[in-house]
C-alpha cells in the first residue's frame, strides 16, 4: 500500500480537482441584489489559496466506491461552504477575535460584523439548497441524500464543530483533545463519509469512513500546531497555551508527535479495509501522507 | 352550511391554538434535548422554549391537514420553522445587529449567555431544524422531504430572511424619502413573509398536496407574511411595551421605515385588510371545514393586539 501511495501524483490530482471545485463554487454563488451579501459569502468561499480539502476529501471517498464525480460536486461545494461559514463565525469579535485569515482580512474586518453573521446565516442553508437543487438525480436516490444532508447538519451542529467552538472559548483544562477532535476531525469525517453515502458504501464502510477521516483531519491539525510552534514567537505560544488551543502548547512538540504517529497508523489501518477496491484506494493513503509529511505546499497549487 | 343534516359546531380557533401550540411546544422540547455540552443546548432551549405563539408552526401543521396529511408528518418540519424563526431572532437581537436587551418579555439570548454562545446556539438551531426534518419525518416519501428541504434553505438565505435582514439595515438612517414601499415591501417579504411562506409551502409538500394546492397556499402564506408585518408596524406605533412584550415604539426611535410612516395609519389599515381578503381568496375551493384554521389564522394575524 505504501507503494500505491507514493506513486500517486496527489499533487497533480489535488490541483485538477481544486480547479474544478472553485469553477462550482464560483458559479454556485452568483451576485444578485443585495449585492454586499453575496460578496462578503463570495470573499471567504472563494478566498485565494484555499485547499478544498473537504470537497477533495468527498469526491474522493465517492469515486473508491465507483460513484460518478458528478455526484459528488454539489456536495462537495456543501462542505465547504458550511465549512466558510463556519470559519466567518469563529473569527467574529465575540469568538476567536481574528482579524485576519489565511493572511487576509476576516470577513467581518472587510464587511463589519453585521455582515458577516449574515454571510454565514446565508451560507449554512446555501450548501443545503445546493446539493438538493444541484445533485443529479439519476445518480443518487433521494434516500442518500437524506442521509447527507443529516451528516453535514450534524457535523456543523451543537454536538460537533459548534460544540468544539464551544469547548475552546470555554477553555477547559483537559478540552484540546475534544476541542481539535469536533473543530478539525469532524470535517473530516463528514466528508469521507458523505463521500460514501453518496456512492452507496456499506454500513460497516462508512464507519471505516468515519474513523478514517476523523483521525487524518486531527493529524493535519497536530502537524499544523507542530509546524506553527517552531514558527512562533514565546509570547504568542504562551497566549494559546491559556486558551488550551494547541495540542503541542498542551503536550509538547514530542508528545504531539507521538500521537501524529497514532493517527497517521490509525488512518492507514482503516484503508486497509478497502483493499478491494485496488488503485482507487491511492489518493486517501496520500491525504494521510500529506497529512503527516506536507511533501508541497497546497497554498502554491493555485 | 345550514343545509347540512348535522350542523357541526363552528370552529373554535381558541382551543385549535392551544391545542397545537401545546403539541409542538411538547415536540420542540422532545427535539432539543439538554445534551453535552450542556451550556449551547440550555442557549438553545432558552429561546426555543420561551413561549412564542407559535404562529409558524402551527400554520405548517394546517396547511399539510388541509391537504389531506396528518399532523405527524408535518411536525418535524413545524418545529424546524420554529428553530430558525428563534435562530434568527437569536441573530437579530445580537449588539451588532438591532442591540435588543428583551424579547417576548425576557432578557434577551446573548443577555443570558454571553455573544459567543448566542452565536452558537444560532447557528447550532440552523443546523438542527435541517438534521431534524431529514431524520425524523414518518410515512412521506424521501423526494417530497427533499423538496421541503429545498424550500426551507431557500426561505433562510439570500433569497429570504437574510437579504431581508440586509436591506433592512442598509436602509436605516435612511429617511422615508429614500425608501419606497417597494424596497418596504422586500424587506418585509424577505424577512417575515419568506419563513411563514415556508412553514405553509412545507406543510402543504409534506401532507401531500399536489402543485396547484402547494401554489395556491404558497401565495396565500405570500399574504399573510405581508399582513404580519403591516399589523406589527402599525401596533409598534399604537401600543405600549408592555402590551407587546418587546420594546414598543423602536421603529420611531430607531428611524425605521414603516407602513404607518410610509402611507398613514388609516391607509395601512386598509392595506392591512386588502391582503387579509386576497388571502383568504386563495382558500376558496378547499374543502371549507378543513381550512377554517388557515382562515381563522389570517384573521387572528389581522385581528392581533400584540
Amino acid at each position: 500500500s505504501s507503494k500505491l501511495s507514493t506513486q500517486f501524483d496527489l499533487k497533480t490530482y489535488w490541483t485538477n480537482l481544486i480547479g474544478e471545485i472553485n469553477e462550482n463554487l464560483d458559479q454556485a454563488i452568483p451576485v444578485k441584489y443585495p449585492d454586499q451579501i453575496y460578496e462578503a459569502m463570495r470573499y471567504s468561499v472563494l478566498a485565494k489559496g484555499a485547499k478544498r480539502a473537504p470537497p477533495v476529501m468527498c469526491i474522493t471517498a465517492c469515486e473508491l466506491f465507483g460513484g460518478d464525480r458528478l455526484a459528488a460536486f454539489p456536495t462537495a461545494c456543501a462542505l465547504e461552504m458550511v465549512h466558510a461559514a463556519s470559519l466567518i463565525h469563529d473569527d467574529l469579535p465575540c469568538m476567536d477575535n481574528d482579524p485576519f485569515r489565511r493572511g487576509q482580512p476576516s470577513n467581518h474586518t472587510n464587511y463589519g460584523v453585521d455582515m458577516a453573521i449574515l454571510a454565514g446565516d446565508a451560507l449554512f442553508p446555501l450548501g443545503f439548497q445546493h446539493i438538493v437543487s444541484h445533485t443529479p438525480s439519476d445518480l443518487v436516490p433521494e434516500q442518500r441524500l437524506l442521509r447527507v444532508i443529516a451528516e453535514i447538519a450534524r457535523a456543523v451542529g451543537s454536538t460537533g464543530m459548534a460544540a468544539g467552538q464551544f469547548l475552546e472559548l470555554e477553555g477547559g483544562p483537559n478540552s484540546v483533545e475534544f476541542v481539535q477532535e469536533k473543530k478539525f476531525g469532524e470535517m473530516g469525517e463528514c466528508s469521507a463519509v458523505c463521500g460514501g453515502l453518496l456512492a452507496g458504501a456499506d454500513d460497516d464502510e462508512l464507519q471505516r469512513l468515519r474513523r478514517y477521516g476523523r483521525a487524518v483531519g486531527v493529524l493535519y491539525q497536530v502537524i499544523n500546531d507542530v509546524l506553527e510552534e517552531k514558527t512562533m514567537k514565546s509570547k504568542e505560544i504562551e497566549d494559546n497555551k491559556k486558551k488550551g488551543k494547541s495540542y503541542v502548547g498542551i503536550y509538547g512538540i514530542e508528545k504531539a508527535m507521538k500521537v501524529a504517529e497514532e493517527l497517521r497508523a490509525q488512518a492507514r489501518k482503516e484503508l486497509d479495509g478497502f483493499q478491494k477496491y485496488g488503485e482507487k484506494v491511492a489518493p486517501l493513503y496520500s491525504f494521510v501522507d500529506y497529512a503527516a509529511d506536507r511533501g508541497f505546499r497546497v497554498g502554491d497549487l493555485n | 352550511r345550514q343545509d347540512q343534516n348535522e350542523p357541526k359546531p363552528p370552529f373554535n380557533f381558541k382551543s385549535y391554538m392551544v391545542q397545537k401550540a401545546n403539541s409542538v411546544n411538547q415536540a420542540l422540547d422532545d427535539a432539543v434535548s439538554l445534551r453535552d455540552p450542556q451550556k449551547i443546548h440550555e442557549a438553545m432551549r432558552y429561546s426555543l422554549l420561551a413561549g412564542g405563539k407559535r404562529v409558524r408552526p402551527v400554520l405548517c401543521l394546517a396547511a399539510c391537514e388541509l391537504v389531506g396529511g396528518i399532523e405527524s408528518m408535518a411536525m418535524p418540519a413545524a418545529c424546524a420553522v420554529e428553530m430558525i424563526h428563534t435562530m434568527s431572532l437569536i441573530h437579530d437581537d445580537l449588539p451588532c445587529m438591532d442591540n435588543d436587551d428583551l424579547r417576548r418579555g425576557k432578557p434577551t439570548n446573548h443577555k443570558v449567555f454571553g455573544e459567543d454562545v448566542a452565536v452558537l446556539a444560532g447557528d447550532a438551531l440552523l443546523a438542527f431544524s435541517f438534521e431534524h426534518i431529514a431524520v425524523t419525518t414518518p410515512n412521506v416519501t424521501p423526494a417530497r422531504i427533499i423538496r421541503a428541504i429545498g424550500e426551507l434553505a431557500k426561505a433562510i438565505g439570500t433569497e429570504g430572511l437574510v437579504a431581508g435582514q440586509v436591506v433592512d439595515i442598509n436602509s436605516e438612517g435612511l429617511g422615508s424619502e429614500q425608501i419606497d414601499l417597494q424596497r418596504l415591501e422586500f424587506i418585509h417579504l424577505h424577512k417575515t413573509a419568506a419563513l411563514l411562506e415556508a412553514a405553509v409551502v412545507l406543510g402543504a409538500i409534506l401532507g401531500g398536496g399536489n402543485d396547484a394546492e402547494v401554489e395556491k397556499l404558497r401565495k396565500f402564506a405570500r399574504c399573510i407574511g405581508l399582513l404580519f408585518q403591516v399589523v406589527d408596524d402599525i401596533l409598534d406605533v399604537t401600543m405600549s411595551s408592555k402590551e407587546l412584550g418587546k420594546t414598543a415604539g423602536k421603529d420611531l426611535v430607531a428611524d425605521k421605515v414603516t407602513y404607518p410612516k410610509l402611507m398613514g395609519i388609516e391607509k395601512s389599515r386598509e392595506f392591512a385588510e386588502k391582503l387579509k381578503k386576497e388571502a383568504k381568496e386563495q382558500l376558496v375551493g378547499f374543502d371549507p371545514q378543513k381550512a377554517a384554521p388557515l382562515i381563522a389564522l389570517a384573521e387572528y394575524i389581522a385581528n392581533r393586539r400584540s
